[in-house]
């Protein structure tokens, strides 16, 4: 099962006032009280003394297709290896909710952002070495960036994240000890990309071939083995910038790719903690009933499924077939079957209370398609397919295309269920894996089912990546210039109330156009047992909280 | 006798290029290639960085030159890098190929240990209650999917023990091994035992209708003796029928087996490969298996030869 | 079936037939008793199955057996009893499709490289020799991969291992027919070869070819189970016995153990029915084989 993952932004124009962040975060803050029970400490991370050793036997879902974070989109990467790396800053594994006001220093002790908005300066941490040996030092920071953002080649072979990394002009360092950010346009919402579990800092020394096979980190853990299809092994690192961690000593991941077997095993207590995310709320419900002991989260996975239909073919550059599909979703039956209606309904952005940029659930009520009353919906979209010459002794016949994968392909079930409403007959088009981004990439399909994934809660994020004119994961070509002006506006916006507002707005247009009808957020639960102790997931993310450096065995 | 054996081993060696050629063929005819996999899986689609790895690994070359190099490197021992973990192919398949050796090992033990008594016990008893409940035993052996049959197996130990028979460390002595490996071994040298079974019993039948054996029963040798006797020396040519039909068979065994008891040997290791379009390693697995196969029907036949003399080869 | 041809006797009525039968073969009449039902489903599954396969119910997803669902249902709340019977027809296209396609080609091929002898036969043995150089499961695994999945790709990529097996029992049999006096006769008389081959030669390979085909019945059904429960078999919306095994089923193996004990329980039930209709079949029609 891979799932995709993480991107984003391009080019930027446009002024933007620089407001203080102190009051943002104020504002964001007091703006965020609806978050506040997942704010909440758990008893858990209250130190009571943390005992030192042990393995963490760990289940993973898929054999990653490398270990080195940079080159991958996928959480099969991130999860197991994040442990290896430092980032220059990180979202506070203390804070459930990942944020731009909840970011902590990591191997930068401090930033700071000009007066332009346009250079992010850190200073850096003292007496940091590599798992070689070497010492770190600002050469390296730049060294990753300069790659990553496409400036040297790097001898990677895929950058998934370049886009992310467009609106960097240039990197610059002074001394061992401080590295600047040049941004052609200023954008608060950089700094939130470089404390994401994707951006940890990249030995310059390490050739990128040797970064996929034996990562070289300054992390809390050591790489020691990647057994393709068969296990990865870390162990603790004894040099660790922070005095006394990591508890562990060491995390063992074992692949296990039939889940009824991971998750008999999981049960039977060969594993103290399970995949994140890899768990269906029905399943945590299984576990939780036969282990009762067992601890369970169920949260967002940051994988959202979406209809995909191409507008270039007929009889689809008809809006009034495309609108018509849009109607014909029953929302709440997807996220009933798929999760017993544990998967949030949405725009593009995540939901509140986990998402900190979707829409309220009283603002959501406005957007057409989105009303209780789905038979009123279906209704109009059969009338608008009549005009279109279509009725029930004339349906409308089409494939619809999936991966074949289960994630996929039984959201398409239901989507086939449902367009029969609106004179519709799916025919099922599975496609294997290796051909399905080839396809979608030369536009060769007319209706798919796609589920995607998305780094780091943000809009920058979200907008660029998928809804510019002509961006490389525009997958249905959508391309609307006068939207687009306000992609680039929000990113410049420093005040979290106002860009919220002005992101819903941009949501509901997307929504509105059916650009790509966005039908379900999906949640995936993480289990384990009691005695794993300190660990702290984020609501929004899966991504980011797995350093795994306060984690302890209760033995 | 050996001029016999010298025209297997050449004709060995041709039905041994013919593989390679097949599954070299084969591959490159499924659609999509490791590029479109790595991107995938980092949800990408650059047709220019695409053509970077495709050009990189080399498979931009004419079919004729990738076959070449792969071939000429068999020959001198090198075979070559796997596209997905780019470490060398033998490091990453010789490793498993004992796991997965001490498993089929492990499932034909199983499967002639209890394949024979109960084959014979069968004969004996044609006809009777006994037979038939044994006869249609080895039936299903033949009938149940082992990968169903495994689950069952993981639901029961979960359910009634609270522990799961996976293979989580490599097991460091020969109890370790079994106690780690018999499970997994029974559920997919169910269906060897079956089989033994049941040609143990017609061979068994046939023998105890010969005149000689008639003869000895009219001397008044004792029933069980004559059975005994006979039984051991007719066993073993069903014995060995079985392990010449079932290292074939068996391999479509272990690859449901390995996954579903997340053992880490070549079988399951085969099918990721093929799902990752990693040519180096599908292809030198596939030559392994061939090679396994084509040598195991080799020497199932000489034995023949031994065991039995009438047997006779070479027109 | 054509159990009832094999045998002519000489009391009259198809009661006592049945009855002869019975006794004759016992666990053969129990095969094909499995077999009929089996094939009844598949052909009336529309009649058979009480609700819609495809039809998803969020509030009866994992619904346990009983009550309105016979077998329970899946995580989308679609009938497994229904799901089982059209899964029949699944099966039954495969086994029917690919035993037919392979034994087809096999006997086709058997009976020319036999026939015609020299050059010809010495390439088809070749290439039955590399073939069944590959696990059945592995070759099957190869071509589904290449040919993409789908229903037809499936029976193709079974009926492609079955090929050289056939080819090689029907080749041997037409080495030994060719020699005999009556076929001796028919080309004494002027028949053309091909002529000879068809009308003489063919039909008595029948025996050994149907002993053939329903012994790789069950092992059909059991392959495509295997390659669907890898997730390279027939794909959804089909409701293949395989994969209503796997992936997403399998995941509830505790809490709702019927998605994965019927299905299995339909796979076993019916290879092991194709199993004793097979041995009957084998004592009635190849004597020579008799137990």
């Amino acid at each position: 099962m891979m799932r995709q993952e993480a991107r984003s932004p391009s080019v930027r124009t446009a002024d933007a006032r620089w407001t203080s962040l102190v009051r943002t975060a104020l504002r964001a803050a007091a703006a965020c009280a609806l978050a506040v029970p997942l704010l909440a400490v758990s008893p858990a991370t209250i130190a009571h003394a943390q005992k030192q050793g042990g393995v963490l036997r760990v289940t993973h879902r898929d054999n990653p297709p490398s270990a080195s974070i940079h080159e991958e989109a996928t959480i099969s990467t991130d999860m197991p290896f994040m442990a290896v790396f430092n980032n220059l800053v990180v979202f506070d594994p203390d804070s459930k909710q990942n944020r731009l006001d909840r970011i902590v220093p990591e191997l930068a002790t401090s930033w700071k952002w000009s007066d332009d908005g346009r250079n992010l300066t850190f200073q850096l941490r003292d007496g940091v070495k590599w798992h070689d040996g070497k010492p770190f030092t600002s050469a390296d920071v730049k060294c990753t960036w300069d790659m990553v953002s496409g400036k040297v080649d790097g001898k990677m072979r895929k950058n998934p994240r370049k886009s992310w990394f467009i609106n960097l002009r240039e990197i610059t360092t002074n001394g061992d000890r401080e590295v600047t950010f040049h941004l052609k346009d200023p954008e608060p919402s950089f700094l939130a990309m470089l404390a994401g579990g994707f951006s940890p800092v990249y030995p310059c020394h390490v050739p990128a071939a040797q970064m996929r096979t034996h990562p070289i980190g300054t992390g809390p853990f050591k790489f020691k083995e990647f057994r393709q299809n068969e296990s990865i092994k870390l162990v603790r690192n004894p040099d660790y910038w922070k005095p006394g961690k990591p508890y562990l000593d060491g995390i063992e991941y074992t692949i296990i790719t039939s889940r009824a077997t991971m998750v008999l095993a999981l049960e039977a207590g060969k594993f103290d903690l399970s995949f994140t995310g890899e768990l269906t709320p029905e399943l945590v419900k299984d576990v939780e009933a036969q282990v009762p002991q067992m601890q369970c989260v169920v949260q967002p996975s940051n994988t959202q499924g979406n209809l995909l239909v191409n507008r270039e073919k007929a009889p689809f550059d008809d809006a009034r077939i495309r609108k018509a599909m849009a109607l014909a979703i029953d929302r709440k039956a997807f996220s009933d079957i798929l999760s017993h209606g544990v998967d949030q309904i949405g725009g593009a952005m995540l939901p509140p209370p986990e998402g900190r940029w979707g829409w309220s659930p009283e603002f959501r009520e406005t957007v057409p398609g989105y009303a209780a009353d789905v038979e009123h919906s279906r209704a109009e979209g059969r009338k608008l397919m009549q005009e279109a010459g279509y009725g029930p002794d004339k349906p409308l016949q089409i494939k619809v295309s999936t991966r074949n994968i289960a994630l996929y392909r039984d959201a398409a079930v239901i989507l086939i269920d449902h367009l029969k409403n609106v004179y519709i007959q799916g025919e099922l088009e599975p496609l294997d894996s290796s051909v399905w981004y080839a396809r979608l990439a030369r536009k060769d399909y007319t209706v798919g089912m796609n589920v995607q994934g998305t780094g780091i809660d943000d809009p920058d994020v979200m907008f660029f990546e998928n809804y510019t004119c002509g961006s490389e994961r525009n997958y249905t070509g959508y391309c609307n210039p006068e939207l687009e002006k306000q992609f680039h506006r929000q990113s410049m916006m420093t005040d979290f109330d106002a860009r919220r507002k002005l992101v819903w707005d941009i949501d509901k247009a997307l929504q509105e156009d059916g650009a790509r009808p966005v039908i379900y957020h999906e949640k995936g639960g993480t289990c384990w047992w009691p005695q794993v102790k300190g660990l702290k997931l984020a609501v929004n993310s899966i991504y980011n909280h797995w350093r795994f450096d306060d984690v302890w065995q209760d033995r | 006798m050996l001029s016999y054996v010298i025209r297997r081993l050449g004709l060995m060696v041709l039905t041994l290029f013919g593989v390679s050629i097949a599954i070299f063929l084969l591959l490159r005819i499924v659609p999509g290639n490791i590029a479109d996999i790595l991107f995938d899986s980092a949800g990408l689609i650059d047709p220019a960085e695409k053509a970077k790895i495709v050009h990189d690994l080399g498979l931009d070359k004419p079919l004729v030159v990738q076959y070449a190099q792969w071939i000429g490197g068999l020959l001198h021992g090198d075979l070559g890098y796997s596209y997905v973990s780019e470490k060398p192919v033998a490091q990453e398949i010789l490793p498993r190929i004992p796991i997965t050796a001490r498993l089929a090992g492990l499932a034909l033990f199983f499967a002639i240990v209890t394949g024979v008594p109960l084959g014979v016990i069968s004969a004996v008893k044609q006809n009777t209650w006994l037979d038939y409940v044994l006869r249609v035993t080895s039936l299903s052996g033949l009938s149940l999917p082992s990968f169903w049959l495994g689950l069952l197996i993981l639901m029961a130990f979960v359910h009634y023990l609270g522990s799961i028979p996976i293979y989580d460390r490599t097991p460091d002595s020969f109890g370790a091994l079994v106690t780690m490996l018999g499970v997994p071994a029974a559920a997919v040298g169910f269906r060897s035992s079956a089989l033994i079974m049941r040609l143990t019993r017609s061979s068994m039948l046939e023998v105890l209708r010969q005149d000689y054996v008639r003869t000895a029963r009219s001397k008044g040798l004792p029933e069980r003796a004559i059975t005994f006797d006979h039984a051991l020396r007719n066993a073993v040519l069903p014995v060995i029928t079985v392990i010449g039909v079932e290292t074939a068979f068996l391999f479509g065994g272990l690859i449901v087996t390995e996954t579903v008891f997340n053992i880490p040997g070549v079988a399951r290791f085969l099918v990721e490969a093929i799902r990752w379009r990693d040519y180096p390693m599908v292809q030198n697995l596939v030559m392994f298996i061939a090679v396994v196969v084509v040598t195991v029907n080799l020497l199932v036949d000489l034995a023949y030869m031994l065991v039995d003399p009438r047997i006779r080869y070479g027109e | 079936m054509s159990v009832t041809t094999a045998k002519p006797r000489s009391e009259p009525g198809w009661a006592s037939e049945l009855l002869y039968l019975a006794r004759r073969y016992p666990l053969g009449v129990a095969g094909a008793i499995i077999m009929t039902l089996f094939v009844f489903s598949a052909l009336f599954a529309n009649v058979v199955a009480p609700l819609d396969p495809f039809s998803t119910n969020p509030r009866a997803s994992l619904a346990p057996p009983g009550g309105e669902y016979l077998m329970g249902a899946d995580v989308m709340g679609r009938d497994v009893f229904s799901r089982i019977i059209h899964g029949a027809r699944i099966s039954l296209a495969v086994a029917l499709g690919a035993t037919f396609l392979g034994s087809g080609l096999g006997a086709a091929l058997g009976l020319a490289s036999g026939y015609v002898g020299g050059w010809f036969d010495l390439i088809v043995q070749r290439l039955g020799e590399i073939m069944q150089a590959l696990p059945l499961l592995v070759m099957a695994l190869v071509i589904t991969a290449s040919l993409g999945p789908s229903l037809t790709n499936t029976i193709i990529a079974i009926a492609i291992p079955l090929i050289p097996n056939v080819a090689r029992v029907i080749r041997a049999n037409v080495l030994s027919l060719r020699e005999l006096p009556f076929v001796e006769a028919a080309k004494a008389t002027g028949m053309s070869e091909l002529r000879v081959a068809v009308v003489h030669v063919l039909p008595n390979t029948l025996a050994p070819l149907i002993v053939l085909a329903t012994a790789q019945l069950g092992s059909t059904i059991l392959t495509e189970a295997s390659l669907s429960f890898l997730g390279l078999g027939v794909p959804e919306p089909y409701p293949s016995w395989g994969r209503m095994l796997s992936e997403s089923a399998a995941e509830y193996v505790r809490t709702a153990p019927w998605l994965v004990i019927f299905p299995g329980l339909a796979i076993s039930a019916v290879v092991f029915g194709a199993n004793l209709l097979g041995d009957a079949l084998r004592d009635a029609l190849d004597p020579r084989q008799r137990d």
